[in-house]
This record gives C-alpha cells, sequence and structure tokens, in this order.
C-alpha cells in the first residue's frame, strides 16, 4: 500500500471505506433498542408533561371572556313561536334566542356540549336538536334529553329593556 | 487444561445466555409500561386543551399535575433499566 491510499478505516464522506467496499448492512443494524425506544418515550412523557403545564398556566393567566351584556334584537322583531340567532358573550360563541310564547324568552349557547355543533330549534318538538350525533336537549331549561351529550346547554340570562332584548349573563361553553 | 473447566464455561454460558434474556423481558415489560404512560398522558393533554376552552383552571392544573406524576414514573422506569443493563 503507497502512502497515498487511504487506509481500510479512513472515513469517505459518510461512509467508512469498508461500508463502501461491503455495502450490505447487517439485519438489525438500522434498528433501535429497546433501551433506547424507552428513553424516546420517557422524552415524549416529560414533553407532554410540560405541556400540559403549559396548558394549565394558560388557563390561570387568561380571563374568561367578559359578560358584558349585549343587544340582541327588538322584542317586536321575534315573532311567537320564533327563534333569532346571535353571537354572546363573544363573537365566536353562536347562541339562540327562542320565544315559544308572548312572555316566554330563553336563549341558550348554540353549542352542543358533545362537540360544538351548533344545534337547532324544534318547536313542535319542544327541543333543540344537534344534527351531528343527535344529541338532544330541553327547549325549556337546556338540559340533555337523548344522545351522547353529558352536559346540558349553556343558558343565557335575558332582560328585556325598553322593548329591547338583552343577552346579561352565562352562555359560552 | 484441567479437568471441569469446559463445564464451568458452559455452566457460565447458559447463565449469560439466561441473563440476556431476562433482560430483554425486563426491556420490553418496561416498555409497555411506559407506553401506557405516553398514552395516558396524551388522553390528559386533550384533557387539559377542553380545561382550556372551557376555563377550568383546576381541572387543568389536576391534568397537569397527573402528568408530572406520569412523568415521574416513565423516568423512575428509564432509570431502572439503565440500572438493571449496567449490572
Amino acid at each position: 500500500m503507497t502512502t497515498s491510499e487511504p487506509s481500510r478505516d479512513t472515513e469517505s464522506g459518510d461512509q467508512r471505506v469498508w461500508q463502501r467496499d461491503f455495502p450490505i448492512p447487517a439485519a438489525g443494524e438500522e434498528e433501535i433498542t429497546r433501551r433506547e425506544f424507552v428513553r424516546y418515550l420517557a422524552l415524549g412523557s416529560g414533553g407532554l408533561a410540560v405541556a400540559s403545564l403549559g396548558l394549565a398556566a394558560w388557563t390561570s393567566l387568561t380571563d374568561p371572556p367578559a359578560r358584558e351584556p349585549k343587544e340582541i334584537a327588538p322584542l317586536a322583531d321575534i315573532p311567537v313561536g320564533g327563534e333569532r340567532l346571535f353571537r354572546y358573550p363573544t363573537p365566536d360563541d353562536p347562541a339562540i334566542l327562542l320565544r315559544p310564547a308572548e312572555d316566554d324568552l330563553r336563549a341558550f349557547s348554540q353549542r352542543c356540549t358533545h362537540l360544538a355543533c351548533v344545534v337547532v330549534w324544534e318547536p313542535e318538538e319542544g327541543r333543540l336538536l344537534c344534527p351531528c350525533h343527535h344529541g338532544t336537549f330541553d327547549a325549556g331549561d337546556g338540559r340533555v334529553l337523548a344522545g351522547p351529550p353529558e352536559r346540558p346547554l349553556s343558558p343565557i340570562a335575558l332582560e328585556v329593556r325598553d322593548g329591547m332584548v338583552w343577552a346579561v349573563g352565562g352562555g359560552g361553553h | 487444561m484441567p479437568a471441569g473447566e469446559p463445564s464451568r464455561t458452559a455452566t457460565a454460558g447458559r447463565a449469560g445466555a439466561a441473563r440476556r434474556t431476562a433482560r430483554r423481558t425486563i426491556s420490553s415489560i418496561v416498555g409497555v409500561f411506559v407506553l401506557v404512560i405516553v398514552s395516558l398522558q396524551l388522553f390528559l393533554l386533550m384533557v387539559g386543551l377542553d380545561a382550556v376552552t372551557t376555563h377550568a383552571d383546576g381541572l387543568a392544573w389536576v391534568a397537569a399535575a397527573a402528568s408530572t406524576v406520569l412523568t415521574a414514573s416513565a423516568a423512575f422506569l428509564y432509570r431502572y433499566l439503565r440500572r438493571s443493563h449496567r449490572r
């Protein structure tokens, strides 16, 4: 062997010379060991714990959306047996106002408590139906009548001020 | 070669093989445990996300605390595995 020739152990790029000469990997050469696998899992576990702590801190540091009173519609514009959709308490929270009788006004968050699809009113049945998974809620108090939801719809407190209907609290998730 | 030497070597070889098999079994069991732990933590992360959307601080902290305990368990199991490999 001359001095200019590379030795058998010299690395050429990313490959050792013997790997270039014999480019057939051994069975399982690329596999990670069980111990390495557990190490990666433990590291992932740490990451998940940090993410959970971060979420908890975020929840504590952020304030829930303010429940400022909000105008919905003039009472005269809401027919008896009719409904009015609005957003409360934030523009991202769909809500539904029901008027089943002349002096009866009710409002609920329109988000189904199962997977947040919007519910629709079925006046003849006296219930609110979620078309996604057929969860049904009582149109009187928002309690669950059937289907997968486990929590009632969030009710919204209403007030009528000078012929105008206002949402004054509740709602959201 | 003194008499008895080959049988001693054979016994040592068998013991070594048994030890390696035991180590592999322990590694697998620990791996499965840690996998279950990580799965539980994924569930707890989903609970945490739900708590964020509903502003349920208490629920979020309970989920985070449980996740931290599970991480400690995973770390303990990994440490145990490293120690058992060194022995």
